[in-house]
């Protein structure tokens, strides 16, 4: 099911019989007609396995299932929100920058770790950002929540697109990430331009830069 | 060149040349980009000495190479600036980008500085080529004429360009002194021909308190 922009910080779903939504616990802002919030204690679907995944991955953002028939506003924190609507590939992104997604999407978690070897197990470090990512996977829309605007980047194969940690929000499509440096012998030394660490994304599909190097 | 991505989003397309940008304020990019510190603003020493002096220390990168680079600082609203040969004053705060051709400086403002937040100095840029500024809120462009100066809340200055004259005025009165402030102390004058941006969002201003 779509989501439908109000604002850029607002968006509203509509929920039929049948058809299951989760949101992070805490962003509805309104609704109408007969809707029901559940806590999800679970951490969405996939069961015992996949909770336990999600504490040990610290990719446990509290999350309800919305359902019901009607319409429900969501927005969280004054954030902007992006919708971005899959079909058929993978999206990654952080547990936390979720703000609802159609129930219809397969939930998993992936360790980054294991792409780009040990710079990929840096990459956790010097982000800020865990060392594992959720994924949706198959067709339906997401909202996603950034500091400031958000611009969508397309990946094509030969043209790579490098990208701050700290203003990476999430991608989709079959791309491989590294964690590159322009790290010279200067920077070592604290004359930095402030951009010692790059996020390398190739392949084919697009990403999500915030306009902000703040986390939210 | 300079191009906005949305409102908070300034994309720089290089093929081969250079770009002056506030330090750590990339984004993302394609292509091949190098990232390079700048010393002092990159005026030889006596810009780093009075940059050192005055306070208006922005650490600049000069980032060169080709493709695309974005840019964006604290969710900021991006303004761009076409300069033609005049001078920009700017807060370095404010200041994103400037093309690599713009020669940057600090003026001394005077007692404005103090009142309204940031230093006694200001930032100019000047030469032919663009600027991105940034505002907190959508900046709007005022014109001043001969016959009709403006006055801004030094919390909502941002910069201005052209032949103008400025100076801190004070709405400090009996009243004011009496405890019934109208919150509105110090304003800015500004006299003469030109541009001033100003956004709707006020900093932190001495004055605020009077």
């Amino acid at each position: 099911m779509p989501f439908r922009e109000i604002n850029s910080k607002m968006v509203e779903a509509t929920v039929a019989p049948g058809q299951t939504l989760f949101s992070q616990r805490g962003a509805m802002l309104a609704y109408r007609g007969e809707v029901s919030f559940t806590p999800n204690i679970q951490g969405g679907q996939g069961g015992f396995v996949s909770m336990i995944g999600r504490r040990v991955a610290g990719e446990a953002t509290p999350l309800m299932t919305v359902e019901g028939s009607g319409t429900v506003m969501f927005g969280h924190g004054g954030h902007h929100i992006q919708v971005i609507n899959l079909s058929g590939d993978t999206l990654y992104v952080e547990a936390d920058r979720l703000l609802a997604f159609d129930g219809s999407l397969q939930q998993g978690t992936m360790f980054m770790g294991s792409q780009g070897g040990v710079m990929g197990m840096v990459r956790g470090q010097v982000t800020g950002q865990g060392l594992f990512t959720t994924t949706l996977k198959g067709h339906g829309a997401v909202a996603v929540m950034a500091h400031g605007g958000v611009i969508e980047l397309p990946i094509t194969p030969g043209r790579d697109i490098h990208v701050d940690p700290q203003a990476y929000v999430a991608h989709h499509g079959e791309v491989r990430n590294k964690l590159s440096t322009a790290v010279g012998w200067r920077d070592m030394v604290g004359r930095g331009s402030g951009e010692a660490f790059q996020l390398e994304l190739s392949g084919s599909g697009a990403v999500y830069v915030q306009a902000s190097e703040e986390k939210l | 060149m300079f191009r906005l991505q949305g409102s908070k989003t300034l994309a720089v397309d290089l093929t081969g040349d250079a770009v002056k940008a506030k330090n750590g304020s990339m984004v993302a990019y394609d292509g091949r980009m190098t990232f390079k510190k700048m010393t002092g603003g990159g005026e030889g020493l006596r810009g780093m000495v009075s940059r050192r002096l005055t306070g208006e220390q922005m650490t600049v990168m000069e980032v060169s190479g080709q493709g695309t680079c974005y840019f964006a600082d604290r969710a900021s609203e991006i303004n761009l600036v076409a300069l033609h040969g005049e001078k920009l004053y700017v807060e370095a705060s404010n200041l994103l980008a400037t093309d690599a051709g713009l020669r940057t400086g600090t003026t001394f403002t005077g007692l404005r500085g103090g009142a309204s937040g940031n230093g006694l100095f200001t930032t100019t840029v000047e030469g032919t080529g663009q600027a991105a500024i940034m505002s907190e809120g959508k900046a709007v462009l005022l014109r001043v004429s001969p016959q009709y100066p403006l006055m801004v809340d030094p919390g909502a200055y941002i910069a201005h360009q052209g032949n103008l004259r400025q100076q801190l005025q004070s709405g400090v009165n009996f009243r004011t002194l009496m405890g019934e402030g109208s919150g509105e102390a110090f304003q800015m004058r500004f006299e003469g021909d030109g541009l001033v941006y100003v956004q709707p969002s006020e900093r932190n201003t001495v004055g605020g308190d009077v």
